[in-house]
């Protein structure tokens, strides 16, 4: 499963987070929200049956009941009024923003489950080179040290316990204590053997010009063909959206829920981005069934 | 064509009177495989930095170093880092991407080349080197040895001309080291790339050396073919560099009635061809494990289980050990056979999830800090952990308190005696070089007179002479009463001074005994001299040492 979306190239995936972050955040439309949980819901299952979601699902569901109880009794805003809880109004208006902002919220957090699974490591690394080179060099080069710094850093307890400085045990002075000088040595002993890096770095050329990123990843026509399908769905969703197709007026007084024709054209065209996923994994699969 | 030439090179470091390379006057010639050997501190390092001028140290260098024919300042930068390769000691400091794949590319990534030309030298080198496999790893994944193939391999793909390395086996074990070895033999006959090595453990470098190049104290003592240099070396009876040559050759020179420089044995199988093999078929001998001994215990493990996470694979399963008092005991094993884990569980530093380890037949987990504290001391693979303070003094005396001050001072005095190390007492520990670092932390340890030493590698990266120093202390030690645990790849340091040892295979102890009863008959875990003597019309021996002592027959070879 997932092998769909990992061939597709980074940034096709980096402009459906985008675009997919952006619609959680503009649109307000409970049904939208709704519907656009569940289609992320379906695209992490496409990426791992959903193993990685079960493990933020305690987190989510508290998330989610937390906002939508306490959004009402804190805030008192709004015209409908359900009844008063210690001399405050608790509101309709108030009760639907919190829920709106709870599936926003739970939306981005779908999102990011996602791209965690799919853009993971030297994927987003590669991303980010493309616009901040120098930055993600540098990120590269300290990722780099921290199994480095791990395993010296055990190395260090190792022997100091024996010389009884442990964060294990005694006071909280006397471990504080150890814990400096354990530090102090760690860090000695790394900017020591770090020379070694910055003449193995001098020895292969850094710093003689301009660095030649190498490229790891190829821009198929398929991926081109997929971000001109996202960007054009999202010009229209946006459109949609800037004309009002697809919100809410909550404050101060709830306006219509109702859904227009033009509302079901901008829903319809975001559905399509954000389950972009499913038709990969989806394409993918028909295509192994049946091209043989 | 000649690669380098040297003329009359010397070289100080400012401000130090000291002289660190005198009048050298070298030539590499292209296609060479030239071994630089020497004691630590002999200037084999900077010499070779010295050749590549990225690296070159801050110093005063009179004399030229000439590459291709024109001297190295009058080149352009990044031809010249392209064309001189230079590979490090220690495989993890040299490594700066967190992928494999960007790592190999870093080089070419830096001299700007395209990313066609990056894909095409990839795809030839790593088919060559036979790590596809590995590609998408990270690099804190890798076992030593793979760890120094990557870094061979991002040197290489810059396509250099002439290959340096600074002791690259140093950190590894055994047959690592021999695959990286290999490697170079491989690259240097079929590429026919130039080849300079500055190495300790030169054992089986002689046979594929062009040229064994020796210095002392900064100044070329041989210069010539490995077979040359061995019979200068006992012509001129230069005793201190006997322990660099390979100890079948030594069989040779010591044993031969009249040697000649043609027959002097570098490989194991010429060293059996020249003893003879042995006529009669010899009846194996079924090894029978020594009688107990009957002193006490002082350390046990017992049927003790560890991993490090619930779902990884087991480090150490049924492991039993008992370690009698006075005993030096040597664990070895190959990477990842669980001998490091071993002796941290015996530390204390981890606890098994199933098993009792026991320490002066008390449970060690039950145990207060304050009951052992002082009674085990740990010597670990980097002795610079290990110091705080600013000077080795102070080092010393610092958890002394409860010492009366000139019983203290008196004790101290003792160790740095016997350590020879009364010159540095006020020097800080980072100032001195590992071997002395190495001793310092070892006499530091023995203030509070623990009854166990735990020591992690502790003949890694070191030259013969000092390893032989470092074993006869660790003699004197036992014979005082302590009792050493040492986990080590070393066989060599193991036959000739450890009195138990046991080889660790898959999380268990394969077999336990003394040295004699476990190194002799194997294939790889011996020694080369044990190789070379086995089926022969000599008794089989595991040191130089031991033929000197028992092979008493010049007339029968």
């Amino acid at each position: 499963m997932g092998n769909g979306i990992q061939s597709i190239h980074p940034f096709v995936m980096f402009f459906y987070y985008l675009f997919v972050g952006f619609y959680a955040m503009f649109f307000n439309h409970p049904v939208f929200l709704l519907v656009g949980c569940f289609a992320l819901v379906a695209v992490n299952l496409t990426h791992d049956r959903g193993s990685s979601m079960k493990q933020w699902l305690p987190m989510m569901v508290g998330m989610t009941l937390l906002i939508i109880l306490v959004n009402p009794f804190i805030n008192s805003r709004g015209t409908h009024v359900f009844f008063y809880f210690r001399g405050k109004q608790v509101t309709l208006e108030a009760t639907l923003y919190g829920v709106v902002t709870s599936m926003s919220l739970l939306m981005i957090l779908l999102l990011f489950i996602s791209l965690n699974l799919v853009l993971n490591g030297n994927k987003i690394l590669y991303i980010f080179s493309r616009i901040l080179p120098k930055t993600a060099f540098l990120i590269m080069l300290s990722i780099r040290f921290v199994p480095l710094l791990k395993r010296r850093l055990t190395e260090i307890q190792d022997v100091q316990r024996l010389k009884g400085r442990t964060i294990r045990q005694g006071s909280i002075r006397n471990r504080a204590k150890s814990g400096m000088a354990i530090m102090q040595i760690l860090l000695a002993w790394s900017l020591e053997e770090a020379i070694e890096t910055a003449d193995s770095m001098k020895a292969r050329g850094y710093g003689t010009g301009k660095r030649s990123p190498y490229n790891p990843f190829r821009l198929t026509k398929v991926d081109r063909q997929w971000l001109v399908y996202l960007f054009v769905l999202f010009i229209i969703s946006v459109i949609g959206g800037l004309l009002g197709y697809g919100k809410i007026i909550i404050y101060p007084k709830l306006g219509t829920l109702h859904l227009y024709s033009l509302d079901w054209v901008v829903f319809a065209s975001s559905m399509a981005i954000i389950l972009f996923p499913v038709f990969v994994e989806g394409r993918e699969q028909l295509k192994w069934k049946y091209s043989a | 064509m000649e690669v380098f030439r040297l003329n009359e090179v010397s070289f100080s470091f400012p401000e130090e009177e000291q002289i660190v390379l005198q009048d050298i006057s070298v030539t590499i010639n292209e296609g060479e495989f030239v071994i630089i050997g020497g004691a630590s501190g002999s200037g084999k390092t900077t010499l070779l930095k010295l050749l590549k001028k990225e690296l070159r140290p801050t110093g005063d260098l009179k004399g030229d170093i000439v590459f291709r024919g024109k001297p190295v300042e009058e080149w352009d930068g990044k031809r010249l880092i392209e064309q001189i390769g230079y590979v490090f000691q220690d495989p993890d400091n040299q490594i700066v991407m967190d992928e494999v794949m960007q790592e190999i590319v870093f080089g070419l990534e830096n001299l700007g080349y395209s990313n066609f030309e990056m894909r095409k030298r990839v795809a030839e080198m790593v088919h060559f080197f036979g790590v596809e496999d590995l590609l998408r790893a990270k690099p804190s994944e890798l076992s030593g040895g793979q760890k120094q193939l990557l870094n061979l391999l991002s040197v290489l793909l810059m396509k250099p001309r002439v290959l340096l390395l600074d002791e690259p086996t140093s950190q590894l074990d055994p047959v690592a080291a021999k695959e990286l070895i290999l490697m170079l033999e491989r690259l240097n006959k079929e590429t026919g790339m130039t080849i300079v090595l500055v190495e300790h453990r030169m054992e089986e470098l002689y046979a594929m050396a062009d040229r064994v190049l020796f210095l002392e104290k900064g100044r070329v003592l041989y210069n010539s073919t490995s077979r040359e240099v061995i019979a200068r070396v006992y012509q001129d009876e230069t005793k201190q560099l006997l322990a660099y040559l390979p100890s079948f050759s030594r069989l040779y020179m010591e044993f031969e009635s009249n040697p000649i420089l043609d027959s002097i044995p570098l490989t194991v199988k010429e060293c059996k061809q020249w003893i003879g093999q042995d006529a009669k078929e010899q009846a194996v001998q079924p090894t029978v494990p020594g009688k107990a001994e009957s002193s006490p215990f002082l350390l046990q493990m017992e049927d003790v289980y560890y991993r490090y996470k619930i779902d990884a694979p087991i480090v150490l399963k049924n492991f039993h050990l008992t370690i009698r008092k006075g005993e030096f005991f040597s664990l070895v094993g190959g990477n990842g056979s669980g001998k490091t884990t071993a002796l941290r569980a015996g530390l204390g530093s981890i606890k098994p999830q199933r098993g009792k380890i026991w320490f002066e037949g008390r449970e060690i987990g039950k145990m207060k800090d304050s009951e052992w504290l002082g009674k085990i001391a740990y010597l670990p693979q980097n002795p610079r952990t290990y110091f705080l303070q600013q000077t080795i003094e102070e080092e010393m005396l610092i958890n002394h308190a409860h010492l009366k001050a000139e019983e203290a001072e008196r004790r101290m005095n003792d160790l740095l005696e016997t350590f020879g190390i009364t010159h540095l007492r006020s020097r800080h520990p980072y100032d001195c070089s590992g071997g002395e670092m190495q001793k310092a932390a070892l006499a530091c340890m023995l203030m509070s007179e623990p009854d166990l030493l735990f020591m992690d590698e502790p003949t890694k990266g070191m030259d013969p002479i000092s390893k032989q120093q470092l074993g006869e202390l660790l003699t004197h030690l036992q014979k005082q009463g302590l009792t050493i645990f040492m986990v080590t790849h070393d066989i060599g340091f193991t036959a000739h001074f450890a009195n138990r040892c046991a080889m660790m295979f898959d999380g268990e102890i394969a077999a336990d005994g003394t040295p004699n009863e476990l190194f002799k008959g194997n294939y790889f875990y011996t020694t080369a001299i044990n190789r070379a003597t086995r089926e022969t019309r000599q008794a089989e021996v595991l040191t130089y040492e031991e033929a000197v002592a028992i092979w008493n027959v010049h007339e029968t070879i």
